[in-house]
């Protein structure tokens, strides 16, 4: 195993450049945790909705997890898990807005999920010794959204109508921010590459294309065509734009922190 | 698409007996197992299966779950 990195010797560039992963993917699984629950109850069946729930929870206590990683960077994560306004919220676009049907939901589930797995994957495998520790079991409890997305986006896909049309839709839009946030090459991305953190962008974006490559064909996406948006903000690492206001104050868990009596 | 019952069979420990903690009902094999697991998530189970109900022959009975499992499924 390569050595692990050694974080007391990084430049304030790469300790930026760290810092914005982090956030960008512990930001990406609360916002996911959010889009799951509002399915918990409307989704198409009882045992669907009580593995929205399952996965809810799972996002969440993945994204705890990653906020804490900021600790061996001697960073507080409360400011932000809890403060921060919503146009600094570094999560992937595709999580920007309320999946309107059920076909948006089950192409997150594939197409985003499987992005930031993607992205875990690479981290899992890089020189950061506390993700090497605790990113594993969160690809593990991955490994049942990933089923259910893909036996949910083949359902779907073969029902042909409506519900394949709305799963095309939801993928058009989803894929150019994911490929961006995926195959990200920027000064603070290179930066990662080059000590180890993370793989280098195009063998990324080669294992995302292969992940779903088949399951987008299915509504007539060639997965290797579609290009990256080029609407990209480089401090927070994500396609331009920031998730709606509300889901914003639910992660930050605004009403319920109102209620804390210190 | 129809959806099929799926029963769900468990043990906590390496060598406890295999015992059937309930069903779930599912359109393929992948989400039944997803949804046993999320559904029946209580324990730390050493293992799951799931079986697809109609795949269980009854041996000595003419009546009850599995043989109208059976029966259900010449419809």
């Amino acid at each position: 195993m390569i050595d692990a990195l050694d974080l007391s010797t990084l430049s304030d560039d790469q300790r930026d450049a760290l810092v914005r992963l982090i956030v960008t993917l512990a930001d990406s699984k609360r916002l996911m945790g959010i889009r799951y629950s509002d399915w918990t109850l409307g989704a198409p069946s009882i045992e669907t909705g009580v593995s929205m729930a399952s996965m809810t929870q799972d996002e969440w206590g993945h994204a705890r997890l990653l906020y804490a990683m900021l600790k061996t960077l001697d960073i507080d994560p409360a400011p932000f898990e809890y403060e921060r306004s919503g146009d600094k919220f570094a999560s992937l676009s595709a999580l920007d807005r309320e999946p309107s049907d059920w076909a948006a939901v089950v192409a997150l589930m594939v197409l985003a999920d499987g992005a930031l797995s993607t992205m875990l994957r690479s981290l899992a495998q890089g020189t950061l010794e506390q993700a090497r520790r605790r990113v594993p079991k969160m690809l593990a409890e991955e490994q049942y959204h990933m089923s259910m997305g893909s036996a949910w986006y083949r359902r779907l896909a073969d029902s042909g109508g409506e519900s394949r049309r709305l799963l095309a839709v939801a993928t058009e839009n989803m894929l150019p921010g994911l490929i961006a946030w995926l195959g990200v090459d920027d000064a603070a991305a290179r930066s990662m590459v080059a000590i180890g953190v993370l793989d280098s962008a195009e063998d990324r974006l080669a294992l995302y294309r292969d992940e779903v490559r088949e399951v987008v064909a299915l509504v007539g996406w060639d997965i290797d065509t579609v290009l990256g948006t080029s609407e990209w903000d480089e401090v927070r690492g994500r396609a331009v734009g920031r998730p709606d206001e509300e889901a914003c104050e639910r992660a930050r868990g605004d009403r319920n922190r109102a209620l804390l009596v210190e | 698409m129809r959806e099929s019952v799926y029963d769900v069979f468990t043990r906590k420990e390496r060598g406890d007996r295999l015992q059937h903690v309930g069903y779930v009902d599912a359109f393929d094999d992948e989400t039944a197992k997803v949804y046993a697991w999320t559904t029946y998530s209580e324990e730390k189970w050493f293992e799951m299966c799931v079986v697809k109900r109609v795949n269980v022959l009854p041996v000595n009975r003419t009546d009850g779950l599995f043989v109208e499992a059976q029966d259900s499924s010449h419809d």
